[in-house]
């Protein structure tokens, strides 16, 4: 167990160096390129992704935290740009119908083991 | 000319389906316990027709014929050979075609392999097959002819889009296609069963092969389809969580899920109504997979044959088939046989089916929801790969626990055995040791490595185990094992990767960390059926003194005329070295992306070994019966 609690305690303390070019390529991945079919700007070679690249480079300069680019590009081009789609009225089907299915798949499952169980005494 | 031939063929074929349905629902009527001659020799014809008709367009690619509208549109004479072979199932006609040929050819084995004893219920199951058949002919002859004219006769066709002109998208449609159109079998199977209350260990014998060889199909063509994605559209990712890309894995889940069930049922342990739920899922998801994908209301980096009116003939089929199997489920839907007990090895199957049900349903949710919300409220939302893996990845960590502990356990009733032993000592061990070179931080992906390596770990146990017994399930400690090291690659991969974009004119050399890269020159050539521009780079690796030479290239092809992105890849056993470039418009600057991918050859690799499990079970069933 003092070994399971000495990982944990690693895993917490130690700190990656984040480096101002991850964060960039994270917000990258995160955005879809308005032009193409079903690419990120990360991965397109579109002109508008090398747009959208530079544009991010600049905010990112100017101090804007990622959440604040995020908003900066849904209001310009629509929330069409956001690949991970914020939590509004209008998402929270989305966001929370798979643990409410989840848990009402082991609901079921405990109900049926459990009325067996009961069966078999 | 082959455009008559191809339509005599195919019309034949439906026929001889029509025919059979005939024949077959005659025979049900009759006693006996042999299949009549008749009925096996029209299968053959059936068989015959269709691939003669299926040869008819490739060979109409082969010489070109651009009488035939399909060859026109999708062809080219400067097209090296293989490519016009493969360009026929590169079109929404000619994968059509394809798929029939697939469905025929899997109905004749069933007619021929199968040893079931019961003839109604084999009838039935052929009458069901030669349905789908005879569907799928009447759309293709009607609504998506390959063969249909084209007059006057052009005089050169239009070519196949360059990025599919690949030897790995030559195999990728047709190994999915014997995945999904494999579901069909258990979508038959099942109606004809619970029709013929066939008992539970015939039906589980019965699907058992189907299963195993449709799953492997399934998975190695989902294997390919990556593999492609990684090298050829040269964003150095190899799962997108796409909408077509998803659609091939839901009816791998479902079969996932339905290949641990069949394991219960062949003990006569309950779960028929589940496995017939199950086996008529998969293939209504395959259906859905091919609506998705072949109606357009996807946007999708694979989306190049879609048509709104294929969508809504899909639709219709999906509608009447799920709703007549909803019929014939209650109809006939039998009572359970009953005996569970928490910690048998039946009990951990259920958590397998409800994990990958989960997992289904994410998939599914996150296709269709902005499909859904557009329709009725005009929002256009996007679900990218953030969303799924922000679900999806905590949930990896309770299937892997189980995946090492379900199998641990005896059938119907064992005990809970301790959970710290050696295995679990030995696994945080070697997570400590990894922890030192990857230092992650993050504690979700440290809990996956964990959890992986002790799945990987308790699966060489075992291995070393039941290699003493003899008593050796090697299928599930293959799939098992390839599962734990799969999981443990793509994290070590995502947390070991570099990636960097800079802007570089020809002759500049830029820092990165550990790496030089000097872009050197640039160089222009022409091949057959496009024009390149070429990179040369050099990639310096400080610490190891090692030189890469790479050399990306722009293409652009003629027919038709189109810019493709080649990526130059230096694969090696342990890490990849990628390298995309493209050019920025109306300046001598290209944009450079440059990226280190560790373990990209044990992520395929993990993903043989799961396949193998399939197909080590398949042969271990054939020697049984």
């Amino acid at each position: 167990m003092k070994k399971v609690i000495f990982i944990f305690l690693l895993i917490f303390l130690s700190t990656k160096i984040n480096a101002k070019e991850n964060l960039k390529n994270n917000i990258l991945k995160n955005l879809r390129c308005l032009v193409c079919q079903g690419q990120t700007i990360s991965d397109s070679n579109s002109d508008f992704a090398q747009i959208i690249k530079s544009v991010v480079d600049d905010k990112l300069q100017e101090g804007l935290k990622e959440k604040e680019i995020y908003h900066f590009l849904s209001e310009k081009y629509g929330s069409w740009i956001l690949l991970n789609p914020p939590i509004k009225t209008n998402s929270y089907l989305l966001w929370f119908l798979p643990y409410i299915l989840f848990i009402l798949g082991g609901l079921f499952i405990y109900l049926m083991v459990k009325k067996r169980v009961i069966e078999k005494k | 000319m082959l455009s008559n031939i191809g339509i005599i063929f195919s019309s034949s074929a439906l026929l001889s389906s029509l025919i059979l349905i005939y024949f077959s629902i005659v025979e049900l009527k009759i006693s006996g316990d042999k299949i009549s001659q008749k009925i096996y020799k029209f299968s053959l014809f059936k068989l015959i027709f269709s691939l003669s008709s299926f040869l008819t367009l490739i060979a109409g690619y082969v010489y070109s014929d651009f009488s035939i509208n399909n060859v026109y549109e999708n062809s080219h004479t400067s097209k090296p050979l293989f490519y016009k072979i493969s360009g026929t199932w590169g079109n929404h006609e000619g994968s059509l075609l394809l798929w029939i040929n697939i469905l025929v050819l899997f109905s004749f084995l069933f007619l021929v392999l199968d040893k079931n004893k019961n003839k109604n219920f084999k009838l039935l199951t052929l009458i069901f097959q030669n349905l789908l058949i005879s569907i799928f002919f009447i759309f293709l002859l009607s609504n998506s002819n390959p063969f249909a004219p084209v007059f006057p006769v052009p005089s050169e066709g239009n070519g196949l889009n360059p990025i599919l002109q690949d030897p790995a998208l030559a195999i990728h449609p047709p190994l999915l296609y014997i995945g999904f159109v494999g579901s069909s079998i258990y979508f038959s199977v099942a109606l004809a069963s619970l029709i013929c209350k066939i008992d539970s260990r015939s039906l589980a014998t019965t699907l058992k092969p189907w299963v195993s060889v449709s799953w492997f199909f399934q998975t190695l063509g989902i294997l390919v389809g990556s593999i492609w994605a990684y090298y050829e559209l040269g964003w150095g990712g190899f799962w997108f969580w796409d909408p077509v890309e998803n659609s091939s894995l839901m009816p791998w889940l479902l079969m996932t899920a339905l290949l641990h069930s069949v394991l219960v049922l062949e003990r006569k342990m309950g779960l028929y109504s589940w496995v017939i739920v199950l086996s008529i899922m998969t293939f209504t998801m395959s259906v859905v997979g091919t609506f998705l994908v072949r109606s357009g209301i996807l946007n999708s980096v694979h989306t190049f044959a879609s048509d709104p009116n294929r969508g809504l003939f899909i639709l219709s089929f999906l509608l009447v088939m799920v709703f007549s199997s909803i019929f014939i489920f209650f109809r006939y839907a039998p009572s359970e046989n009953k005996n569970y007990k928490i910690f048998s090895k039946e009990f951990f199957i259920l958590l397998n089916n409800w994990f990958m049900i989960f997992f289904l349903a994410v998939v599914l949710i996150g296709t269709l929801y902005p499909v859904f919300l557009d329709t009725l409220t005009g929002a256009q939302i996007s679900v990218g790969p953030p969303y799924y893996n922000f679900i999806l990845a905590p949930f990896l960590i309770p299937l892997l626990f189980l995946m090492t502990s379900g199998p641990k356990h005896r059938w119907i009733s064992s005990d809970f055995k301790k959970i710290f032993d050696i295995i679990l000592f030995l696994s945080i061990i070697s997570f400590v040791i990894i922890f030192f070179f990857i230092k992650e931080s993050n504690l979700l992906t440290n809990l996956i490595l964990l959890f992986s390596i002790y799945l990987i770990i308790q699966t060489i146990f075992d291995f070393y185990g039941n290699l003493k017994n003899k008593n050796i399930n090697l299928s599930r400690i293959i799939s098992h094992f390839g599962f734990g090291l799969l999981i443990f690659f793509i994290s070590i991969n995502s947390i070991l990767s570099l990636e960097s974009n800079f802007n570089a004119k020809i002759g500049e050399k830029k820092n990165l960390g550990n790496y030089v890269i000097n872009f050197k020159k640039l160089e222009t050539a022409q091949i057959d059926n496009y024009k390149s521009v070429i990179g040369h780079f050099e990639i310096l690796n400080k610490k190891k003194s090692t030189i890469e030479n790479l050399k990306p290239e722009i293409r652009l092809y003629n027919k038709p005329e189109t810019i493709t992105y080649e990526a130059s890849i230096n694969s090696n056993l342990f890490s990849d070295t990628y390298l995309t470039m493209s050019n920025i418009s109306d300046t001598n600057i290209f944009n450079i992306k440059f990226q280190k991918k560790p373990f990209m050859n044990f992520i395929w690799l993990s993903v043989i070994l799961i396949s193998l499990g399939g197909v080590l079970k398949f042969f271990k069933i054939k020697r049984q019966i």
